[in-house]
């Protein structure tokens, strides 16, 4: 076995291997050279590659690869209805289903657009329920545009699912797609005049724990939060031992889900990790308190993480993967007890995903 | 007659690694929508994306009829990326 990981920058996409240790890793790539790789996954599936590949000049799309990468195939259909009135702007998040969903996966995409495939990738619909939210007047674009950047699916409810779409806030649905109701009751806005309406809150990473389905985690634009009541209820996190509750990544351990990872940012005026230090912050105890981790992090950067930017695997005890602007990876493979640089000088990453590969 | 259809590197990477396509097609349009890369040089509407440039021979088909162009044939299409990006 060994872990892969893709790591998604501006200039095409990078895969590092490693054994079991994950101390030495081996760079492959750049495959799709040329597209920003917002986002890249393994389906465990069937181990095809799936990415959200992006040109300025050639618009939106996605690539997926059943050979790790050696040839790809792009999507054949994939854009608005003409009565929306909307044209597809960027592909953000691609989502796998689940175990005997076979062939279905989920995108998401700008303008605060979820699409469906169930034929592997070929051709996408899109959500018609997302696409004409009767809330929708009340979402605006975040400075990446209006993304919907989190999908999560729960495991033991094939019907349920979740989406975090900047900056509209978090949508659940218990009908598979059909319906979506708003899921941010004490989360806040603070740009807005009014600061806890029930949408328009920019969720920058939304999180379900794979072991206890009911409990959600956000990096939002205005604070970390917690959800015990899978989204019903919110609980802000910071002020106790978090230096910013703006940031953009976060990341869980899939063995406690009292633990969760973020990297702070001063805030939305100025964009750089706290205290002129890459700082990733640890919490154990559900959000109580925050410990700061930074053995083999660099202790002078003003960096910046993107919301993809940051992962963890499903190893005992987890690895997590660090991607930043910067183009270095740093991996720790002890839940973040301590951290090396596993590549450098790479594009600026915007996505990381680890994956094991038999 | 046929004309000649090229594409820069991106696009032809994904053609299969093929840069140059003759092809019959009566405008600008049919040449595009006749290529594998069709929908990365038109969005979901049919239209000519924003940062694409089309010349043929030489000329802006944006500064003629856009897609609706027509080829007598014989002419060399070229497909320009827009000096953008970063």
């Amino acid at each position: 076995m060994s872990v892969v990981v893709l790591l998604g920058t501006r200039k095409g996409l990078f895969l590092l291997e490693s054994d079991a240790a994950r101390r030495e890793w081996a760079l492959e790539g750049p495959h799709l050279p040329g597209w920003s790789v917002f986002h890249a996954v393994v389906d465990p599936r069937d181990r095809t590659i799936h990415a959200a590949t992006n040109s300025d000049v050639y618009g939106a799309t996605v690539h997926r690869s059943a050979d790790r990468g050696q040839s790809w195939t792009r999507a054949e259909e994939l854009g608005l209805p003409e009565e929306s009135g909307l044209t597809l702007e960027k592909t953000w998040h691609v989502e796998p289903g689940r175990d005997g969903e076979d062939g279905r996966l989920w995108l998401g995409c700008a303008p605060g657009a979820l699409f469906r495939t169930d034929d592997g990738g070929e051709t996408w619909q899109p959500v018609e329920a997302i696409l004409g939210h009767p809330t929708r007047e009340r979402w605006h674009p975040g400075a990446g545009g209006m993304c919907c950047h989190s999908i999560q699916l729960d495991p033991d409810e094939p019907e349920r699912m979740y989406v975090g779409i900047s900056a509209a806030g978090v949508f659940r649905t218990e009908d598979g797609g059909e319906n979506w109701a708003p899921a941010n009751q004490g989360t806040a806005a603070d740009f807005l005049p009014e600061p806890f309406p029930d949408v328009g809150q920019c969720v920058h990473k939304l999180l379900l724990h794979p072991g206890r389905p009911g409990r959600l985690w956000q990096q939002n634009h205005c604070g970390v939060y917690r959800s015990d009541d899978r989204g019903e209820s919110w609980e802000r996190l910071e002020g106790n031992g978090l230096p910013s509750g703006f940031g953009f990544p976060l990341a869980l351990d899939h063995r406690d889900a009292d633990a969760a990872f973020v990297v702070p940012e001063v805030g939305a005026e100025n964009r750089v990790t706290c205290d002129g230090r890459l700082g990733v912050y640890r919490t154990q105890d559900g959000g109580s308190s925050w410990e700061l981790l930074t053995d083999g992090l660099p202790q002078r950067a003003w960096g910046a993480v993107m919301r993809e930017g940051f992962s963890s695997d499903r190893l005992d005890p987890p690895g997590i993967y660090l991607g930043a602007q910067s183009g270095s990876l740093f991996v720790s493979a002890d839940a973040g007890g301590s951290w090396l640089e596993a590549v450098a000088q790479l594009p600026p990453i915007l996505s990381v995903e680890a994956a094991e590969w038999p | 007659m046929a004309v000649v259809v090229l594409l820069p590197s991106l696009l032809a990477g994904e053609a299969g690694g093929r840069n140059r396509f003759e092809l019959d097609a009566a405008t600008i349009g049919d040449a595009v929508r006749a290529l594998p890369v069709a929908n990365l040089v038109l969005d979901e509407r049919g239209e000519l994306r924003r940062l694409v440039n089309v010349y043929v021979d030489g000329v802006d088909v944006r500064d003629r009829d856009g897609l609706a162009t027509p080829l007598a044939g014989g002419e060399t299409v070229r497909l320009v990326g827009a000096i953008a990006g970063g």
